[in-house]
């Protein structure tokens, strides 16, 4: 389900026009980036939290040819589900 | 603030008075994304949100773990979860902090060795030189505190360098070679060793040549008359080094020029110590000749010694100083000219244009566009992609404030920052010749400080 696919069920489901959605969308996602880059911690009730981590800086080494490079420290958004999600996602039968 | 957790209902807040529509419509409109997304999710779907990232979900297998308390093995059932990845953009903004940091590559072996291998190969003539300038610094200290005893190890063996070189020649050889075990002490060697200096050029007038000889070991006995042994051993570092400079120019120029320049230092230095040699040596005749006669009647070869009065040796060793003295300056005005020139051709190869004097010129700052209070997080790079458009640049912003930062990397709280306005020709991020130097210009400043190596490793 790719972006205009979720508006346009979205759309169905609130019977609203699918561009009040997208702006909608819009301004939720422009949002939660604000606050992720002051790094803040959004928590969506039964679904999840975004977070911001920091990752500390590393020394890598390539494994052919040897070379070390040392990786600077970064910070990466971290989304983990909340456990109402995990629950209803049990009942997903896993195929394989 | 870090910590700080936004709730659902703060997000309703904001989204409601942003997006301009009832709170109430914002928290509808949120419950039925999560909704969806979690129905897409169920029905094992991928959802992709624009600027935003992806959400899928991830089967986590069953794995064997152990009770911590009782120890007894249980197993953990495999589970589905949500998985989110961020887009690029959101990635780029959350890391904004850390933006201007890139990963360093750390020298490996291969670049270890390398420089290595150089620097040896350019210390050796190095260390000769430094090992000819601890000898001269010793016989100074020597001649200054007036001690008798002469370093006969190091002077013995380059007698016999000496004595190597000079078998081609007949009479001298033998002079030499007679006088070599007569005297026990350094100063033929010296005299040897200038021999080849003065021939190629004094050949027919042989007899001054002779003179020197003589004349040299006499400057022995005295106490001042060592004063002659630097003078004498700093004559052959001298021709030997310009010699081969002379010759290689060309090439060290353009690859060393440093190690050159060391040794200009060096043959000023060594040009200085030898006209206070001959300064030492003029002013003090009468003390020479008296040990000059108790020297002769040690040796029964160097009688003859005895006849030529130190008037006369004063004069032929002024003969014999003044044309060396004057080669000395000879050489090096011709050599110094060719220096310069050559470093001239060096910068002529390159192409000459206004981009390449903006480089060479010395920046001067005096206009400003900006001027920023450095606070916890505040970095040049940072700066420089403001007000510039690209990290590297922040070179320039350090010249420019360079009187008020110690160390670009952790400058003082609350150092005003002046932002220069600079030629966009030198800023062109699109010009790799800009980039260039501005790399070099990193470089240069970076390494100026010792503790970044450290840290690094």
């Amino acid at each position: 389900m790719n972006h205009k696919e979720l508006i346009a069920s979205m759309a169905a489901k609130m019977n609203a026009p699918k561009s009040v959605v997208a702006d909608l969308l819009e301004t939720t996602v422009a949002t939660c980036t604000e606050l992720l880059a002051e790094r803040k911690t959004i928590g969506f009730q039964s679904f999840g939290n975004f977070e911001v981590r920091k990752k500390e800086e590393r020394l890598s080494v390539h494994p052919s040819t040897q070379v070390r490079t040392l990786i600077p420290p970064k910070l990466v958004v971290n989304f983990k589900q909340s456990n109402i999600v995990k629950d209803k996602l049990k009942d997903i039968p896993h195929h394989e | 603030m870090n910590k700080e957790k936004i709730s659902s209902q703060e997000i309703i807040d904001l989204v409601a008075s942003k997006a301009s529509v009832s709170k109430r419509a914002a928290e509808e409109f949120l419950k039925v994304m999560i909704a969806t997304i979690e129905e897409a999710l169920m029905a094992g779907e991928v959802v992709k949100i624009k600027n935003f990232g992806t959400f899928k979900l991830q089967w986590n297998e069953p794995r064997k773990s152990v009770n911590v308390q009782t120890g007894e093995e249980i197993i953990l059932q495999g589970y589905h979860k949500v998985t989110f990845t961020p887009e690029t953009s959101l990635k780029d903004i959350v890391n904004e902090p850390f933006a201007h940091l890139e990963p360093v590559q750390l020298d490996g072996d291969n670049d270890f060795i390398i420089p290595e291998k150089k620097e040896e190969e350019v210390l050796d003539p190095l260390r000769i030189f430094t090992e000819q300038a601890s000898e001269i610094k010793d016989l100074l200290s020597e001649i200054n505190a007036l001690s008798p005893t002469p370093k006969r190890k190091e002077i013995e063996k380059k007698e016999i360098v000496v004595k190597d070189y000079f078998d081609v020649e007949d009479h001298r050889t033998i002079e030499t070679e007679i006088i070599a075990p007569v005297e026990p002490i350094e100063i033929e060697q010296p005299a040897v060793v200038e021999l080849p200096v003065i021939e190629p050029e004094v050949k027919p007038e042989q007899s001054e040549v002779f003179i020197q000889d003589e004349v040299v070991p006499e400057l022995y006995e005295g106490d001042e008359a060592k004063a002659y042994v630097p003078e004498q051993s700093i004559e052959p570092i001298f021709e030997n080094e310009t010699d081969p400079v002379f010759e290689s120019t060309p090439f060290l120029v353009g690859v060393k020029p440093r190690r050159k320049r060391k040794r200009w230092l060096w043959i000023t230095a060594v040009l200085v110590l030898l006209v206070g040699c001959i300064g030492l040596y003029l002013f003090l005749p009468p003390a020479n000749k008296i040990g000059n006669e108790a020297f002769a009647g040690t040796k029964a070869g160097m009688s003859y010694v005895k006849n030529v009065s130190i008037p006369g040796f004063v004069g032929s060793i002024k003969k014999f100083f003044s044309p060396e003295l004057k080669k000395i300056s000879v050489t090096e005005t011709v050599v110094i000219p060719k220096d310069t020139a050559l470093t001239d051709t060096v910068e002529v190869v390159e192409p000459v244009d206004s981009l390449q004097l903006l480089f060479d010129n010395p920046r001067v700052y005096n206009e400003f566009i900006a001027s920023e209070q450095i606070n916890a997080g505040s970095r040049l790079t940072i700066m420089s992609k403001k007000y510039y458009g690209t990290k590297d640049f922040w070179v320039y912003i350090y010249e420019a404030n360079k009187e008020r930062i110690q160390n670009p990397d952790n400058i003082e709280m609350g150092t005003l920052i002046r932002i220069p306005k600079l030629d966009p020709r030198l800023i062109d991020a699109s010009n790799p010749r800009c980039m260039q130097k501005a790399l070099e210009l990193h470089d240069e400043y970076v390494r100026k400080k010792p503790s970044k190596s450290g840290s690094s490793d």
